[in-house]
């Protein structure tokens, strides 16, 4: 049979990594379909970063196996996969050497899109984010503030019509205020784009708001996967630790959570 | 002073000069491709970097007028005349840009890295569109020491048939001629400051890009 049609969209099927002897992930299994968000929710060492790296080859699993539409990773040529999969990090990462336009556009330009084309996407994805009003385009990463930097680099994820996004923290670092606009600006763009993402928090408070679906992971061992309402009820160690961080208030509101 | 050996003197300072200027220019030329490719080679290969930088730094603590006399006698590279002196140089000028390569390169932050290698960069395009960029102010302060050492040391390549201006200072000392002395270390401090200059006028320049 094809094994493709066994397969979400994105499958980790029993993926586990070592390294120098220690086991940081272990026979982790998942999926995840279009338009779905899953959080990867644990405490720090967890594991959720390594998974999420292992998506985008940044890391080589030490077994099991990742599917994306229907192909094993370890078989596509890294560079090819990662040009295909937005990747947006707590600490921006943009290019302090280029503007603001050129950062976004850079996806498009590896793949040597035609100059005209990368023009349109890039302005097109500065209005998206909410970036296109003050002329920002031309100006140096450095002169922005965090929440804009964090704009950029999402439109930069989007560029190239990703098949997938994957996000580490992305709103750590930024003030509550901040990080509610940037949230909900997510939504909007998943409703947009009905992409997959797989988005790694330890905030449990974003995890219920963003995710679709959350997945615990406790030691690189997934402890469950469960949408955020059942995640009210769960009765794990780790989803308990992290229940036991809300006001008690907020947790028996149903909706106080989730708009 | 007689105005004909004033003529001379001048012709000389000029000539030198001119000497001078090619083997500081044609050493440190060569020494900014090796250093340079020395040090990318570094960044990829932790066994490149060691041993560049170890027989880079032995290099440096040789004094100079004993590196000079070492390779006198070593064939093809050896001799007298301006080949030996520009290989001599060439070695001393090494350790700073070799240095500075490494260290601009290894400085770039963190994340920048990893977003451009996410992003699905080649190593190429990493190097070429991130990692040299970053770092060339940090190369340029390399290629800045090693110029301006390099203009000095170039004056004692005057004992094994080098030329340059160090052929009038070795002359004056040994005739105890003043001018002469003169004549050769002024325009050599000279030569030092302007590419000091020109440097930090470059370093500067690419920093604010």
């Amino acid at each position: 049979m094809d094994q493709g049609q066994l397969l979400s969209y994105l499958s980790f099927r029993s993926v586990e990594f070592v390294r120098e002897g220690r086991r940081i992930l272990d026979g982790v299994t998942f999926g995840v379909e279009r338009g779905e968000t899953l959080v990867l929710l644990g405490r720090s060492g967890s594991g959720k970063t390594t998974a999420l790296r292992l998506i985008n080859r940044m890391l080589q699993s030490t077994g099991g196996s990742i599917w994306l539409d229907g192909q094993d990773i370890s078989r596509m040529d890294p560079i090819q996969l990662r040009r295909s999969i937005g990747y947006v990090i707590q600490d921006f990462g943009l290019l302090p050497h280029w503007t603001v336009e050129e950062n976004v556009s850079l996806v498009p330009r590896l793949q040597a899109w035609p100059t005209e084309k990368q023009r349109r996407r890039t302005q097109e994805l500065l209005e998206q984010v909410g970036l296109s009003s003050e002329n920002l385009g031309l100006r140096s990463p450095h002169e922005l503030s965090g929440g804009q930097k964090q704009r950029v680099a999402v439109a930069r994820a989007l560029a190239a019509d990703p098949k997938l996004l994957l996000f580490d923290e992305p709103f750590g670092a930024l003030d509550p205020v901040t990080r509610h606009e940037m949230q909900q600006q997510f939504l909007d763009l998943r409703r947009k784009y009905n992409l997959a993402s797989v988005f790694v928090t330890h905030d449990l408070l974003e995890a219920l708001l963003i995710g679709t679906r959350i997945a615990v992971l406790n030691a690189g061992k997934v402890e469950a996967i469960v949408t955020p309402d059942e995640f009210r009820h769960l009765d794990t160690p780790v989803a308990r630790s992290f229940l036991e961080t809300l006001p008690p208030a907020l947790i028996n509101q149903q909706d106080a959570v989730r708009p | 002073m007689d105005p004909t050996v004033l003529r001379v003197l001048l012709n000389d300072i000029a000539e030198l000069t001119g000497e001078h200027i090619v083997l500081v220019a044609v050493s440190c030329g060569i020494a900014i491709i090796i250093g340079i490719g020395c040090g990318i080679a570094g960044t990829r290969h932790p066994a490149v970097r060691r041993v560049s930088v170890a027989v880079a730094s032995v290099l440096q603590t040789i004094p100079s007028v004993a590196l000079f006399g070492f390779l006198l006698p070593i064939p093809l590279i050896g001799g007298i005349g301006k080949h030996t002196a520009i290989f001599c140089l060439v070695l001393y000028s090494l350790l700073p840009i070799l240095r500075n390569t490494i260290v601009g390169i290894v400085g770039v932050d963190r994340p920048v890295r990893e977003a451009a290698i996410a992003m699905g960069m080649t190593d190429t395009q990493l190097l070429r569109m991130v990692e040299l960029p970053l770092a060339a102010p940090t190369i340029i302060a390399g290629i800045r020491i090693a110029l301006v050492t390099n203009i000095g040391t170039a004056v004692i390549a005057a004992i094994i048939g080098g030329g340059g201006l160090g052929v009038l200072i070795f002359r004056g000392v040994a005739s105890v001629n003043t001018m002469e002395i003169l004549g050769g270390a002024i325009p050599a401090a000279g030569l030092a400051l302007l590419a000091d200059a020109g440097m930090s006028w470059l370093e500067r320049r690419i920093k604010i890009r």
